[in-house]
């Protein structure tokens, strides 16, 4: 009787086993849902979604690139214009020659500054929250940056002109932190593609935590001197959760490396001749 | 049985996707308990000046007294280096600092040349130092693994740490780049540097910093760069300045002061 109950329990457990498998086999498989978001938190470590290369932004503003058609124009004033005839990107509709570039921020490494940071080489970000700020870490330069959630108002008149400018934010919602920044150096390029900005330039970040994995980044861009209306550079960007033990690799800008490189190319000396974001 | 499995995963993720809220146990005012293994907040060395450091590392300054215990290849890799420093000094125009160029500094150099108001944010497996120079953070994985036994060359190296006791913690790095100089009197190091920092909270408002530098193939002994280098904590709402390096006005600083006109002098 015994060895005929071991006989039948075997065979159940093995029944069981077997119906495991042969139903995942034989039905779809389904995606597991994705986490609900957690409220009032965008920390974590992030990547652009849709590929690694999402963020690169070579063209410039990744929803308003520099590729010559009139859809993906900013809307400029003729001060921008002019200010543009002095920029020469390596990218874009208005490239030009190695040689000849003179995008500060690639020919000496100088900080790229905001809102360069979140539209020309976006890579894996990390996100820490503080009780009073959020800190954005970003791969490339290894740069944070402080968004300060203390109740602070942006600064009337900045003390001096940041490359990165002086962030301020809160939650609009449990899941929205919008941050606002202010006071960057006009020396900065706004993105890769040879846009200009103002001192007087404006950004807004909107981070919506669509669900637990996924965040969503979009910038717009309000610089009246510059613009004749705000416009959005990033929208919606998508950006998935990492596993909170990544190492992110370095990336960094080195001029020794740059002028090595053009000299072993031929490229020449670009800084030989100019001095990049300082216009004369 | 499936039903336990979900449950398990969802588990997992949560406690894998924790969310990186830094402890703010230090904000706040003067006063208070010692927080244990908590260096978190905005510190500054307490002397602000302290920390720059233009003739090389504060308990080793190239001044003709202090004297790294070079190796004789080390001292060969010395002579090569041009600083604009300390007892080999040359002119601005000679020099070839790579970092006054605006390469990165790297590390350790990012301790021992304008260590500034430096803010350190911990996570459960991270403390992360925010530094004022260059805007520049670090990374010490705190989650028990170990440095890597054959790492890439990074700028600033790859670094792990743990509480020796309560109120020190104590960071390994290693897999620094050796183009970067050790500090601003032009001291070098090799890929096999490997460099210890203790963070010990003495009080509440007040750390100190000491940091040995091993490196067998350039100096043969370890020897101590900082030696409790005093911090004092800031408050929490401290807004840091921006204290970056720009090529650009760099060269456009030499084409107007410089005798020669360039960005940087021989090579």
């Amino acid at each position: 009787m015994r060895k005929g109950c071991t006989a039948i329990v075997i065979a159940v457990v093995a029944g069981l086993l077997l119906a495991s498998p042969s139903r995942a086999q034989n039905a779809p498989a389904k995606a597991a849902a994705p986490a609900a978001a957690p409220r009032h938190d965008i920390s974590g470590i992030w990547t652009p979604a849709r590929s690694p290369s999402d963020g690169i932004g070579a063209l410039g503003a990744r929803d308003m690139p520099e590729d010559g058609k009139p859809e993906h124009q900013p809307p400029y004033t003729p001060l921008a214009r002019d200010k543009m005839k002095s920029y020469r990107p390596g990218n874009g509709a208005r490239q030009v020659l190695p040689a000849d570039l003179n995008d500060p921020a690639i020919i000496y490494c100088d900080p790229q500054g905001m809102p360069r940071q979140d539209l020309y080489e976006l890579r894996d970000t990390q996100i820490l929250q503080t009780a009073l700020s959020v800190v954005i870490l970003y791969q490339w330069s290894s740069v944070w940056r402080v968004i300060w959630a203390d109740g602070r108002e942006l600064p009337k008149d900045p003390p001096e002109p940041r490359w990165f400018g002086y962030s301020v934010g809160k939650w609009v919602d449990d899941y929205t932190f919008v941050a606002q920044t202010s006071g960057t150096d006009p020396r900065t390029w706004l993105d890769k593609g040879g846009r200009p900005h103002s001192e007087d330039l404006h950004i807004e970040e909107t981070f919506h935590r669509v669900n637990h994995d996924l965040l969503e980044l979009t910038v717009t861009v309000d610089d009246p001197q510059m613009y004749t209306h705000s416009w959005v550079a990033l929208n919606k960007f998508p950006m998935k959760l990492l596993p909170p033990n990544t190492d992110v690799r370095e990336m960094m800008c080195s001029v020794s490396e740059f002028m090595d490189f053009n000299k072993r190319m031929g490229f020449g000396n670009p800084t030989a001749t100019n001095t990049g974001g300082i216009v004369k | 049985m499936s039903e336990r499995s979900t449950l398990l995963a969802l588990a997992t993720i949560t406690a894998c996707a924790l969310p990186f809220v830094a402890g703010a146990q230090s904000a706040g005012g003067a006063g208070g308990a010692l927080p244990k293994r908590d260096l978190s907040g905005v510190w500054q060395p307490a002397n602000p000046l302290d920390g720059i450091q233009p003739n090389g590392a504060r308990n080793m300054p190239a001044d003709g007294k202090h004297e790294p215990p070079y190796t004789a290849f080390g001292l060969e890799l010395f002579k090569r280096n041009r600083p604009s420093n300390g007892t080999t000094e040359v002119n601005p125009a000679e020099e070839n600092d790579p970092a006054h160029a605006c390469d990165p500094q790297g590390f350790p150099r990012e301790n021992l040349f304008e260590l500034r108001t430096t803010q350190i944010v911990q996570s459960p497996i991270q403390t992360i130092i925010l530094y004022t120079y260059g805007k520049i953070f670090r990374i010490v994985w705190t989650d028990g693994r170990e440095l890597p036994k054959d790492p890439d060359p990074r700028w600033f190296g790859y670094s792990v740490g743990k509480w020796r006791d309560d109120y020190t913690f104590v960071v390994e790095t290693n897999g620094t780049d050796a183009r970067t100089w050790l500090d601003n009197a032009g001291r070098p190091h090799s890929e096999d540097m490997h460099v210890e920092e203790v963070y010990h909270r003495v009080n509440r408002d007040r750390m100190e910093l000491n940091m040995t530098i091993d490196d067998p193939k350039v100096y043969s002994k370890p020897w101590l760069a900082l030696d409790k280098l005093p911090m004092k904590l800031m408050p929490a709402n401290t807004d840091v300045p921006e204290m970056m390096c720009s090529p650009s006005e760099l060269a456009e600083y030499n084409r107007r002061h410089a005798s020669k006109g360039e960005i940087r002098g021989k090579q």
